[in-house]
C-alpha cells in the first residue's frame, strides 16, 4: 500500500485553515500499525494486523475552539474537515486562555524506536506467544485454560504542525506480551495474569511471563471469603497502579481549575505519607510512554508531583498552564487523532522504597494482601471515594496464608495516601504506570 | 480467500460523529469526525486472521485481504458465492436524523441543561453536559452469501453534577440514549435530565456512609440492569463458555437461578440503546430467551462460536468498529417482569438496602464473582425507606445471587451503558423489574469497625486514552460503564 506523508497533509491542512480565516490552527497526524497474536493450546487463535491513520484539526477563531477529525484522507474530505472545524468554532465558548505552543528550537533526545521489532519475523513473534503458554503449562499441571497468551507490537509516526511554527514528528515502536490463565482444581477455577511491555523486543522474557501468570492463578485455588473487619492491607504493584489511575485526574491542573480536584489549594502541603514520592516523566529511558514532545508539540519533561508526601506540582497542558501563568509540563496527552489534547500522564510512577515484600508484612498479625481489584472504574476521582471488589491472600502472623475472594474494600483515596506506612523496593511498570508494593495501615474489608 | 480459509467476511464502515461538551458554564468542545475503514476476517479451523485499514480503496482492501488470508490457511478450495441483499427484520427508523439538525439546535439543548442545573442550588459547583450523535453506515458481506447494508443512528445525552458543602464534595449523573435521532428529547427534556443529576449529587451530600456486610437488597426497576449484565449476561456469551471461562458452561437445562428469574437478550426493542437490525456480521437482530424460570436455556452466539457448536448465530456478533473482530456481545438485556406490586416488596423487607440507581460494574466470568456500584441507595428499616447512603458497592457471585432472588415486581426499567469486553466498547441497555435478593455483600465504610468516612463511587467516566494497551490493561474483565 502506498505510504502517505502525514507531514505534508498536516502542513496543508494548517495552511488551508489559516487561509479560510482561522487565527491559530494545529493539525495532529497519526499513522500507526499494530500486530497482535493470540495463542491458545499451541495454536494461533487470532492474528490481527491493523493500520490506523488520520488527522485531527484544532482551530481557533475569535477566541473560540473548533475540532474535527478524519480517517478518510481523500482531499475533499480533508477540506471538509477544515470547514467543519471552523464551523464548530462558531458555537463554543470564547476563552482568552486558548493558546498553541510556539516553535521549539530543540526537543529532548528520547529513544522511542527499536528497529528490531520490525525486523523480527512474525514466526518468531508467534513462537514467543507459544513459549509463554508452554512455560505456564509446564510450571503447574493445574493450569487448565489459556484465556489468552499474546504478543503485541506497534509502530507509529506522530506529526504535529501548527500555525505558530511547530512542525515536528517522531517515530515510535513498542512491544509486549501477556498471559491470562485459568487454574483448575476440584471444579474450582481461578485466574492469574502477567505482562511485560517495553521498547525492546529482546527485553521480553516469555518464560517469566508464563510462570508468573501460572503462579498467580494457582495460588488463588481454594479461595475463601472472610468476615468483615478493618485490617492492615498490602497492595501489590499492579493494584497500586490501578489506584493511581483514579488519582491522575486530581493531579491535573484542569480538574483543579474546574473545582473537581480534592487536591485543589493543597500545594506545598503534606497530603500523603512522607514515604510517597510520585513522578511523571515523559523522557524516562526505555519506557513506552516516552516521547520528545506531547500531543501539542511541547517538549516532554520530568515533573515531581508529590515529593516526600508534599504536593509539589500539577500536570499542565498549554491551556491550563496559560490560565495559571506557568509553563506547560508537557502533559497535553492525546490517545489518538480523534480527540483534543487533554491533560494526562506519560510514564507515571510511585518511587520505590527500600523494603522487601516480606519485610512489609512481617509484623502484620492479620491482614489482606490485595492482588486483584474489580470495578476500579466505578471509583470517584472527584470525591476520591472508592469501594471495589477485591481478591488476594490473607496475611497471618507475617506470612501469606489462605487465598481470599469475593470481598470489598472501601475508603477515600486522599486518606489512603496518608495511611501508607510502607513502600516496597519492587517498582514494576505496567505499560505507562509503575509502582512498588504498598502497605496501608488499615482499611475496612467487607465480607460475610 | 484465494489463499484458503473456511470463512471470510468484510465489514466496511463509514461513521459520522458529533460531540458537544459543556463545562465551566460554556461550550468547551465541539468535535465532528469522519471515520471510514474496513475490516477483513478469514477463519481457517480455529484460527482467525483479522486485518483492518482505513484505506478503503480497492488497493487498500486487496492488501488487507491478502494479509488476512496469509494469517489463516487451510486446505479448503475456493467457492463461488451469491450475494443477495438481506432485508431489515425490524424497524429502527428515526424521526429526526442528526445530520439534518443544525449544530445550533444541539448546542441549545446542551446549554438548556447547563443553565437549569446551575440554578437549582448554590451547592452545585460544576456541571458537565455531554451530547453525542453518530450515524454509522455499514456494508457486511461474507463467503456464505450474506450481504447487508445498514445504517445505525444513535444519540445520547449526559449531565454530570458536582455539589459541595464545606469540604464534602459529591457527584451525580443522569444519562439518556437510544437508537434514536434528535427526537430523543421528546422522551425527556434536557432540564429533566439536569434535575435528576443535580438531585442525586445533592442527595449524596446528605447521605450517610453505607454500612458494610451482608444484607437483603431490593433493586428498584429504575435502577437499571447492571446486576443482570454482570451476574449472568457476560457468562452467557458463547466465546467465554466455549473457552471454559464461564461458570455457566455445561449447565444448559439446569436450574441456575430462582424460578422467578427469566433472562432475555433482545436486540429488537425499538429505540433502545443496544437495538440492532443486523448485528455486525449481518445476522438479524433477535430476541433470545437465555434463562427461563431459572433454567438455563441458551447462550449468546456470533457466527464463529455458532459454527463451533453446529448451530445458527443468535445475532449477537458485535464489534466496536472496523478495527475489531466481532465477538458475542449483549444488546438489550433484561430480567422479565414478574407479578408483584413493587411497593409491597419494599414494605415486606424488614432491614436492607434499596438500590434506586446502579452505576458501573465488572465480572470475573471464570468464577462468577461480580461487583457493581450503587449510584443512589437507601437503607430500608421495617419496610420503610429510612435514609440515603453513599459509598455502597455490591459484591456477589452470579449463580449464587440469582438463586437468592425471592421477589420480582411487575415493573421494568431501563438504563444505558457502554459495555467493555476484549478492549471493545459497544452500546447496550439493560433492565429489570423491582427485585429482592435475600443477601448480598455490601462494601461500604460506615459499618462494623469502619471509619465514618464516606464513599460514593460513580461511573460517569469515559476512558480518555484510546490506546488499545490502556484498554487491555484496564478492561481485563468484562465491565459496564455508565455514560
Amino acid at each position: 500500500m502506498s505510504r502517505i506523508d502525514m507531514g505534508t497533509i498536516t502542513r496543508k491542512m494548517v495552511e488551508l485553515a489559516q487561509r479560510k480565516g482561522a487565527e491559530m490552527s494545529e493539525a495532529y497526524g497519526l499513522d500507526a500499525r499494530e500486530l497482535s497474536i493470540d495463542v491458545s493450546r499451541g495454536v494461533v487463535e487470532t492474528m490481527k494486523l491493523a493500520e490506523d491513520r488520520g488527522i485531527g484539526l484544532r482551530i481557533f477563531k475569535n477566541g473560540r475552539m473548533g475540532y474535527a477529525y478524519t480517517s478518510d484522507l481523500d482531499e475533499k474530505v480533508l477540506e471538509g474537515t477544515v470547514e467543519r472545524a471552523l464551523a464548530n468554532a462558531v458555537w463554543t465558548g470564547e476563552d482568552p486562555y486558548h493558546v498553541l505552543p510556539s516553535k521549539v528550537d530543540r526537543y529532548p533526545q528520547v529513544d522511542t524506536f527499536d528497529p528490531e521489532i520490525g525486523n523480527t519475523s512474525v514466526e518468531a513473534k508467534i513462537n514467543l506467544a507459544k513459549e509463554i503458554e508452554a512455560a505456564a503449562r509446564a510450571s503447574d499441571q493445574r493450569i487448565a485454560i489459556t484465556e489468552r497468551s499474546s504478543y503485541q507490537d506497534a509502530e507509529y509516526t506522530v506529526s504535529i504542525v501548527n500555525s505558530r511554527g511547530v512542525d515536528a514528528s517522531y517515530r515510535g515502536a513498542y512491544c509486549g506480551a501477556y498471559a491470562y490463565l485459568v487454574a483448575e482444581e476440584k471444579g474450582e477455577n481461578q485466574t492469574g495474569f502477567a505482562l511485560s511491555y517495553g521498547l525492546r523486543f529482546s527485553d521480553i522474557n516469555p518464560v517469566k511471563v508464563g510462570q508468573e501468570a501460572a503462579h498467580k492463578a494457582v495460588r488463588m485455588l481454594g479461595a475463601k471469603r472472610i468476615a468483615s473487619k478493618r485490617m492492615p492491607v498490602l497492595l501489590d504493584p499492579y493494584v497500586v497502579t490501578q489506584f493511581m489511575g483514579i488519582l491522575t485526574p486530581s493531579l491535573t491542573a484542569e480538574a483543579v481549575q474546574k473545582g473537581k480536584s480534592p487536591l485543589a489549594g493543597k500545594g506545598n502541603t503534606l497530603i500523603a505519607s512522607p514515604t510517597v514520592t510520585l513522578v511523571d516523566d515523559g523522557r524516562l529511558e526505555g519506557r513506552i510512554a516516552s516521547a520528545p514532545f506531547d500531543g501539542e508539540g511541547v517538549p516532554s519533561s520530568r515533573t515531581v508531583l508529590i515529593e516526600e508526601g508534599i504536593l509539589k506540582n500539577y500536570l499542565h497542558n498549554s491551556y491550563t498552564a496559560r490560565k495559571e501563568g506557568v509553563i506547560s509540563t508537557g502533559n497535553g496527552t492525546r490517545g489518538s487523532f480523534r480527540g483534543t489534547p487533554e491533560v494526562g500522564t506519560t510514564n507515571f510512577y510511585l518511587q520505590a522504597g527500600n523494603k522487601s515484600t516480606d519485610e512489609l508484612m512481617q509484623d502484620i498479625d492479620y491482614g489482606f494482601y490485595v492482588t486483584e481489584v474489580m470495578g476500579m472504574h466505578t471509583a470517584n476521582p472527584i470525591s476520591g471515594d472508592f469501594s471495589i471488589g477485591a481478591a488476594g491472600l490473607l496475611i497471618e502472623k507475617g506470612r501469606l496464608t489462605t487465598p481470599i475472594r469475593g470481598v470489598a474494600i472501601a475508603g477515600n483515596l486522599m486518606e489512603l495516601l496518608q495511611n501508607i506506612d510502607g513502600i516496597g523496593n519492587d517498582l514494576t511498570f505496567f505499560v505507562g504506570k509503575g509502582a512498588p508494593t504498598v502497605r496501608i495501615k488499615s482499611l475496612p474489608v467487607s465480607g460475610d | 480467500m484465494s489463499h484458503g480459509g473456511d470463512f471470510a467476511d468484510i465489514y466496511i464502515e463509514k461513521k459520522a460523529l458529533n460531540g458537544i461538551g459543556c463545562e465551566d458554564n460554556k461550550i468547551e468542545r465541539l468535535n465532528s469526525g469522519t471515520d471510514v475503514g474496513a475490516g477483513i476476517r478469514v477463519i481457517a479451523g480455529d484460527s482467525t486472521a483479522y486485518a483492518y485499514t482505513n484505506d478503503v480503496s480497492f488497493e487498500g482492501l486487496a492488501h488487507a485481504a491478502k494479509v488476512a488470508s496469509h494469517g489463516a490457511r487451510s486446505e479448503k478450495v475456493r467457492q463461488s458465492i451469491d450475494l443477495t441483499k438481506a432485508l431489515a427484520p425490524v424497524d429502527l427508523s428515526v424521526q429526526l436524523r442528526p445530520d439534518e439538525v443544525a449544530i445550533e439546535k444541539k448546542v441549545e439543548k446542551v446549554l438548556e441543561a447547563n443553565k437549569h442545573a446551575r440554578k437549582i442550588d448554590d451547592r452545585v459547583k460544576q456541571v458537565t453536559v455531554g451530547y453525542g450523535d453518530v450515524i454509522q453506515q455499514v456494508t457486511i458481506a461474507n463467503s456464505e452469501g450474506v450481504y447487508v447494508e445498514d445504517e445505525r443512528i444513535r444519540s445520547r445525552f449526559i449531565v454530570h453534577a458536582v455539589a459541595a458543602d464545606g469540604t464534602l464534595i459529591q457527584t451525580g449523573y443522569e444519562a439518556l440514549g437510544g437508537t434514536v435521532g434528535f427526537e430523543i428529547f421528546e422522551e425527556q427534556a434536557p432540564e429533566e435530565i439536569a434535575q435528576k443529576a443535580v438531585d442525586r449529587a445533592l442527595l449524596m451530600l446528605q447521605a450517610k456512609p453505607a454500612p458494610s456486610g451482608t444484607m437483603a437488597v431490593v433493586m428498584a426497576a429504575e435502577a437499571g440492569g447492571t446486576m443482570v449484565h454482570e451476574a449472568c449476561g457476560h457468562g452467557l456469551e458463547a466465546d467465554l463458555v466455549q473457552k471454559g471461562l464461564s461458570v455457566y458452561g455445561g449447565k444448559k437445562g439446569q436450574q441456575v437461578a430462582s424460578p422467578l428469574v427469566t433472562v432475555i437478550d433482545d436486540g429488537t426493542i425499538k429505540g433502545k440503546y443496544g437495538a440492532l437490525r443486523f448485528d455486525d456480521e449481518g445476522t438479524r437482530g433477535q430476541r433470545n430467551v437465555l434463562i427461563e424460570k431459572g433454567e438455563l436455556r441458551d447462550f449468546m452466539y456470533d457466527r464463529f462460536t455458532a459454527s463451533k457448536d453446529n448451530r445458527e448465530s443468535t445475532g449477537n456478533g458485535r464489534r466496536e468498529s472496523y478495527q475489531h473482530k466481532p465477538v458475542p456481545r449483549m444488546t438489550n438485556t433484561l430480567i422479565a417482569a414478574g407479578d408483584e406490586d413493587p411497593e409491597k416488596i419494599i414494605k415486606d423487607t424488614k432491614q436492607g438496602l434499596l438500590v434506586m440507581k446502579m452505576g458501573g460494574g465488572q465480572v470475573n466470568t471464570t468464577n462468577g464473582d461480580f461487583v457493581f456500584d450503587v449510584a443512589e441507595g437507601y437503607i430500608i428499616e421495617d419496610g420503610e425507606v429510612a435514609y440515603a447512603v453513599r459509598g455502597a458497592t455490591l459484591t456477589g457471585n452470579g449463580p449464587e445471587v440469582l438463586r437468592k432472588v425471592d421477589r420480582v415486581g411487575s415493573d421494568l426499567g431501563y438504563a444505558i451503558g457502554t459495555c467493555g469486553k476484549d478492549g471493545q466498547g459497544v452500546p447496550v441497555s439493560d433492565a429489570q423489574p423491582t427485585m429482592r435478593i435475600t443477601s448480598l455483600i455490601v462494601g461500604g465504610t460506615g459499618g462494623g469497625d469502619a471509619t465514618e468516612e464516606q464513599s460514593e463511587p460513580e461511573a460517569n467516566k469515559k476512558s480518555k486514552s484510546t490506546s488499545h494497551l490502556q484498554e487491555l490493561l484496564h478492561n481485563k474483565r468484562p465491565q459496564i460503564r455508565r455514560l
